[in-house]
C-alpha cells in the first residue's frame, strides 16, 4: 500500500498546491485545511485522472462523510485498480 | 539562465504537453512560477502565468492555474476599476467562476465576479432589493442548463400547443432580461438549453415537436431568433456536442454536486463566457498571420516547386492542407484579416498563389504579403505598423516550434498556438482558442479585406498625389452622419469597445449602455460612414456627448484608424458644434485620456483649436472650444451625402 500511498499523496499535493503535504490511514477532511465540498471534487477527478479509475456517485458522496478517512479511499481505490489488473 | 529564460522555456514545453493532451510539463512551469513569485518577480510571473493558461488545460492543471492566479492577485494590484460581472445559476458555479475569472485575466480583463445563492436566480432578478441590483454588474451571465426549462408539453400535445407553450417559455426569459436589463442597463449572456443525450423517442425525437428533445430544439431556435440585442446567446448547446452529450452530462457530478456538466469540461465552458465577454471589451484578435511551407502546404516551395509541393486532392496530407486553407479564407470572409510571414523569395512564394490550381487562398485574400529572409518577429513587427493595428491583435501560424518560441521570446504581445504535426489538426488548434470570438457579423466585417486593399491603393495614390490636399480630393469622399440607432447599433458598439489608438477617453460600452445613452435626451450621438473612389469604408467613427450646463461634453471620441489623416475629424467638429450651437449650449469640451495605445491622439483638440481648460497628474487633459454666432463649416474634402451614402 505504501506505494499507492506515495501516489496518493502526491495528487492530494498537486491538488491543494501544498508541496510538504503528508497523508495518513487515519487523515480525515478534517485535517486537511481547504478540504471543502469544491476541494473535494477536484480531488475526485484528479484521483479519476491519476489513476484512471470511476467512483460511483455513491462513492463520491461518501468518501467525504464523517467517519471516512484517507485509508477509506485508498481502499476504494485498491480494490478498482485491483479489478483493472485482473 | 535568467528567471524570465526558466520560465519562457518552462512555458513553451507547458504549452506544447498541453496541446498535446499531456499534464506533466505543468508541474515544472508551476515551480518555476512560484519561484518567480517567491524572488519577487511578480510581473515576469502574471505575463508567464497569462500565456499558459489555455483552453486545452486540463480540469486538475487549471485549478492549479487559477489558485496561482489567485495568489498572485493578492500580491499584485492591477490599477484601474474591475469590470464588474454577476453569475446567477441554478446549479453550483464556484469552479466554474473561478475558471472564468482565470481566463479573463489571462485576457487581461481585470474582473470582479457576483455569484447569487445557489438555485435563486429567478428570485435575484425579481427581487428589487437583491445582491444583484446592488452589485450592479455590466455583465450578467444567466448561467442555465436545460434543467431550467420552466415548461414542457405533454407528448401529446398538437402543434398549436406546443407553439403556444413556447411563446411561453420565451416570454418568461423575455421577462427576466427585460427586468435586469432596464434597472442595470448590462450586457445579458444567456446559455441556451444543452439538450441532453437520452432520447425516449429515439430517432423520432428531435422530429417530435412535443417531446423534450424537440421542445428544446426548438426553443434553441427561438432564442436566437428572437432575443434582443442586449442579450448574447451563449451556444452552451454547441459546447456539449463538441465535447460530446455523454461525456459532457455526467450525471454523477450534478446528482453528486449539482455541477453543469462534467468538470473536465467546465475548463472549456468557462474559456468560452470569458470570451464573450472578453470579445465585447474590445480584447479579441483582428489579423491572422501565416507561415507558408508546411504550413498552407506540404513541403518547401524554394526547394520542391509548384510540382512538388503536396496540396489538394489526391494524397490525404495535401487535402488536410487545402481543409485548413478553407477553414482560413471563410475566416476571411467573416472579416478577419488575413496576413502571411514566411521565409521564401517573395515571388517564388506568391507564384504558388497565383499558379497553382489546388490552391485555396488567393492573393486578393491576404491583406499583407511579407516574404523575405527577416527574422519573424521582426516581420510580425512590420505587419502590424502597416495594417495599422496593434501587435496584439496577431495571431501568428506555425508548423516549426522553433520559430513558435522565438516569436513568443521577442513579440510576447502576438498570441502563437500550437500546432500539431498533422496538418489535419490545425483547424482544431487554432478554433479552440476563440481568438476571434464574434457577438454579431456586421457589414463592415464582410468587407474588410477589400477595406484593407483599397487602403494599400489609396497609400500609393497619395505617394503618387502632389501634395496632401490634392490627394484628399482626388479620394472623393463622401461621408453620411447619423445618430447611433438600431440600425448601426452593433457596429457602433464594435468600433467603441475595439479602438484602441484613435480613442480620446477608451471608455467601453456594452450595446445596452450604449442605447440608454441613445435614448437620453440630453445624449447626442454621431456615426460616420466613409466612402470613396477606391470603395467603402463602412461606419468608422462614434460619437458620444452629453449636454449640461451650458456645455456639449464629449464622453468618447473613436475613429477607425484606416481613415486618419483624411479629414474626418474635422468634419466630425463641424456636426458637434452645430449640434451644440442648435441647443444653445456655449461650449463644446473634450477630455484626453492617455492610454499606452492612445498617443497618436494626445493633441486632437489642440490641433482642433480647443483651449486646455485643465489637467492632471495622470496625463488627462480637458479642452474647451466656445461656441459662438453662426458656426463656420471649416475646410474639408469631404461632401456630405444625403440618403445612404455609399459611393456607386
Amino acid at each position: 500500500m505504501d506505494g499507492l500511498r506515495n501516489h496518493v499523496q502526491d495528487v492530494f499535493r498537486s491538488v491543494f498546491g501544498d508541496e510538504t503535504l503528508v497523508i495518513q490511514d487515519a487523515t480525515t477532511a478534517d485535517d486537511v485545511p481547504g478540504w471543502d465540498s469544491l476541494m473535494h471534487i477536484n480531488l475526485i477527478i484528479a484521483m479519476e485522472k491519476r489513476f484512471g479509475v470511476k467512483f460511483a456517485t455513491a462513492e463520491i458522496g461518501r468518501l467525504k462523510e464523517d467517519g471516512q478517512n484517507v485509508g477509506t479511499l485508498m481502499q476504494v481505490l485498491a480494490s478498482k485498480m485491483g479489478r483493472i489488473q485482473a | 539562465m535568467t528567471a524570465r529564460d526558466i520560465l519562457l522555456a518552462t512555458l513553451d514545453t507547458h504549452l506544447r504537453e498541453t496541446e498535446a493532451g499531456l499534464s506533466a510539463a505543468t508541474s515544472d512551469l508551476v515551480r518555476a512560477l512560484r519561484a518567480a513569485i517567491d524572488e519577487g518577480h511578480l510581473e515576469l510571473a502574471r505575463e508567464t502565468l497569462r500565456r499558459s493558461v489555455v483552453p486545452s488545460l486540463d480540469y486538475t492543471t487549471a485549478q492549479t492555474l487559477a489558485r496561482l492566479q489567485q495568489e498572485l492577485g493578492r500580491r499584485l494590484d492591477v490599477p484601474g476599476d474591475p469590470v464588474r460581472i454577476a453569475v446567477l445559476s441554478s446549479l453550483t458555479t464556484g469552479q466554474l467562476v473561478r475558471l472564468i475569472e482565470m481566463f479573463l485575466f489571462a485576457a487581461g480583463v481585470k474582473a470582479e465576479v457576483y455569484q447569487s445563492e445557489y438555485g435563486v436566480f429567478r428570485q435575484e432578478i425579481l427581487d428589487e432589493g437583491s445582491g444583484l441590483y446592488r452589485f450592479k454588474p455590466r455583465f450578467l451571465f444567466l448561467a442555465t442548463c436545460w434543467r431550467d426549462v420552466g415548461t414542457r408539453p405533454d407528448l401529446s400535445a398538437d402543434l398549436d400547443a406546443v407553439s403556444n407553450l413556447l411563446n411561453r417559455e420565451f416570454a418568461s426569459w423575455a421577462d427576466l432580461w427585460d427586468r435586469a436589463h432596464r434597472r442595470l442597463q448590462c450586457q445579458i449572456i444567456q446559455n441556451n438549453l444543452d439538450v441532453p443525450p437520452w432520447r425516449a423517442l429515439g430517432n423520432h425525437e428531435a422530429r417530435h415537436p412535443a417531446s423534450p428533445g424537440g421542445f428544446m430544439a426548438r426553443m434553441n431556435g427561438r432564442l436566437f431568433e428572437s432575443a434582443p440585442r442586449y442579450v448574447t446567446i451563449h451556444d452552451l448547446d454547441h459546447l456539449s456536442s463538441v465535447a460530446g452529450r455523454w461525456q459532457w452530462s455526467d450525471e454523477r457530478f450534478y446528482h453528486h454536486a449539482k455541477l453543469p456538466c462534467a468538470p473536465e469540461f467546465l475548463v472549456d465552458y468557462a474559456h468560452s463566457v470569458s470570451s464573450l465577454i472578453a470579445t465585447q471589451l474590445g480584447q479579441s484578435r483582428k489579423c491572422l498571420v501565416m507561415d507558408l511551407d508546411n504550413t498552407l502546404w506540404g513541403g518547401v516551395i524554394g526547394d520542391d516547386g509548384l510540382g512538388g509541393i503536396r496540396l489538394g486532392q489526391g494524397d490525404g496530407e495535401g487535402e488536410a492542407y487545402q481543409s485548413f486553407q478553407r477553414y482560413v479564407r471563410d475566416l476571411g470572409r467573416r472579416g478577419v484579416i488575413l496576413a502571411v510571414c514566411s521565409k521564401n523569395e517573395e515571388h517564388i512564394a506568391r507564384e504558388v498563389f497565383e499558379k497553382h490550381t489546388e490552391m485555396v487562398l488567393r492573393l486578393s485574400d491576404i491583406a499583407c504579403f511579407v516574404a523575405n529572409w527577416q527574422d519573424k518577429a521582426s516581420n510580425l513587427r512590420a505587419i502590424a505598423s502597416r495594417l495599422n493595428i496593434g501587435l496584439n491583435s496577431l495571431v501568428f501560424v506555425d508548423d516549426n516550434p522553433m520559430e513558435r518560441s522565438i516569436v513568443r521570446h521577442l513579440v510576447p504581445e502576438v498570441a502563437v498556438p500550437e500546432l500539431p504535426e498533422d496538418p489535419a489538426g490545425y483547424v482544431h488548434a487554432l478554433e479552440r482558442h476563440r481568438y476571434f470570438q464574434s457577438v454579431a457579423l456586421n457589414p463592415e466585417d464582410l468587407q474588410r479585406t477589400e477595406m484593407y486593399h483599397a487602403n494599400v491603393e489609396r497609400e500609393s495614390a497619395e505617394a503618387s498625389a502632389g501634395s496632401l490636399d490634392e490627394f484628399l480630393r482626388s479620394l472623393a469622399m463622401v461621408a453620411r452622419v447619423a445618430p447611433i440607432g438600431m440600425g448601426n447599433l452593433e457596429r457602433a458598439t464594435q468600433l467603441i469597445n475595439r479602438s484602441n489608438q484613435f480613442n480620446l477617453t477608451t471608455r467601453r460600452y456594452s450595446a445596452g449602455e450604449i442605447m440608454q445613452r441613445v435614448n437620453d435626451p440630453n445624449s447626442v450621438t454621431l456615426t460616420v460612414s466613409l466612402a470613396d473612389r477606391f470603395g467603402d469604408n463602412g461606419l468608422i467613427s462614434v460619437i458620444i456627448a452629453c449636454c449640461a450646463d451650458g456645455v456639449l461634453d464629449i464622453d468618447t471620441w473613436v475613429m477607425s484608424c484606416r481613415v486618419l489623416k483624411r479629414g474626418v475629424e474635422v468634419f466630425v467638429l463641424d456636426h458637434l458644434s452645430r449640434a451644440g450651437l442648435e441647443r444653445g449650449l456655449g461650449v463644446l469640451r473634450g477630455e484626453y485620456v492617455p492610454t499606452a495605445k492612445n498617443v497618436i491622439v494626445r493633441d486632437h483638440y489642440e490641433a482642433l483649436g480647443f483651449a486646455r481648460a485643465g489637467s492632471a497628474e495622470d496625463g488627462r487633459t480637458v479642452w474647451e472650444l466656445k461656441l459662438e454666432g453662426e458656426w463656420q463649416d471649416r475646410a474639408v474634402h469631404i461632401e456630405e451625402a444625403q440618403g445612404d451614402g455609399r459611393a456607386s
